[in-house]
């Protein structure tokens, strides 16, 4: 239940950055939870802008949900992505061991909002909040059994209290919008 | 040499700093005390077949308290269910099958709960299959915190909230802000 809202959640926050052109890291946290998944998996990332084959439906979703497009570019700052496709999630010694190591890398400057894992399917999600001055940064971390995605992103505080809030709502609405055929 | 006046003055300064450390200590251990610690039971994440944790911080609460609009009745709402909230801290394990924790995995939290200022609330009802305990923390009057531990033979829910919180707030915050669904019943408001 709560592993469907993190997802979906994650979903949204993905979704409002579309319009902001993935980056490679090299900077900050973002390389060091990059790297974490590498070592620990033992696989590498690609710098595929994934969320560039998203499709117009999900931009319009995205717009809807932050209220119009002005305001949906006003709350967002910058994003990182950093995909790994295609690879095995099933080397390193389980999730217990995967969070130590993210929360050992990451846990002195950001916090860790939601950790959700699902062993047996193989899922891991994890939400980071670091404070960014009047805004703040999110950075999102999704494993799967064959693919994972590292993304950082910079939410307005409005947008920030929305998805604390019910990010199942906010997730509902991109996910009906990305499987119509409008 | 100093005078007696710049003595006295260095002494006012110093005991005036003494007595803020003493209340800032004493005001983060009162803080504190209501926060569950749950680190005991993160082992259970290689066993349950779903984990869910979350940390919702007083900068996140009262960052929230704060951007949501009293003009709109629904976030009006939500502004006045966090308001006086330092926290929501939330940690769910679902098992596949049953047999998958102990008893004993659970004592950790059970001692802290029966710690000094934690009283459980009785008469608490849930819809929801196995035990739902509900405690409160209280420093007079004030309301420091409630810890919720909801177990059955498959799912374990510790949610811990900081703050000025009852059942009646409780029931409203079930399905955001990470608290699970605890299917509490509202408690009967008095006439």
């Amino acid at each position: 239940m709560i592993k469907r809202m993190v997802s979906i959640g994650m979903l949204a926050l993905a979704c409002l950055c579309i319009p902001c052109s993935p980056v490679q890291a090299k900077d900050d946290n973002f390389s060091d939870a990059v790297k974490v998944i590498e070592r620990f998996y033992r696989v590498k990332h690609k710098g595929i802008p994934f969320l560039a084959r998203a499709g117009m439906k999900t931009v319009v979703t995205a717009a809807r949900i932050a209220g119009g497009p002005k305001r949906r570019l006003a709350e967002v700052g910058s994003v990182k992505v950093a995909y790994f496709e295609d690879q095995d999630f099933s080397s390193g010694n389980g999730v217990v061991g995967f969070r130590a190591a993210i929360n050992a890398a990451l846990g002195a400057t950001w916090t860790p909002l939601i950790q959700v894992s699902s062993p047996k399917d193989g899922e891991q999600v994890y939400i980071f909040l670091r404070d960014a001055g009047e805004k703040f940064n999110v950075l999102l971390i999704t494993i799967e059994r064959r693919d994972a995605s590292v993304i950082q992103v910079t939410l307005s505080p409005s947008t920030l209290a929305k998805l604390l809030k019910d990010p199942d709502e906010m997730g509902r609405a991109i996910s009906e919008e990305a499987t119509s055929d409008e | 040499m100093k005078s007696l006046s710049q003595v006295s003055a260095n002494s006012v300064w110093k005991i005036a700093a003494l007595a803020i450390l003493v209340w800032g200590a004493s005001a983060t251990a009162t803080a504190q005390t209501a926060r569950i610690q749950t680190s005991s039971l993160d082992h259970l994440a290689a066993k349950a077949s779903e984990s869910v944790d979350v940390n919702i911080d007083e900068s996140l609460m009262q960052l929230a308290a704060k951007v949501f609009n009293s003009k709109d009745p629904d976030e009006a709402k939500v502004k006045h269910l966090v308001s006086g909230l330092k926290g929501i801290y939330v940690k769910v394990f679902e098992f596949e099958k049953e047999g998958e924790y102990v008893v004993a995995d659970l004592e950790s939290i059970r001692s802290q709960l029966r710690g000094p200022g934690w009283n459980k609330i009785v008469n608490v009802r849930s819809k929801k299959e196995g035990s739902v305990d509900v405690y409160l923390m209280t420093s007079g009057s004030q309301v420091l915190g409630l810890a919720v531990l909801a177990v059955d033979a498959k799912e374990i829910a510790v949610v811990n909230i900081l703050g000025n919180i009852d059942l009646e707030r409780l029931s409203a915050l079930e399905g955001q802000f990470g608290v699970p669904d605890l299917s509490i019943e509202k408690p009967k408001r008095k006439n």
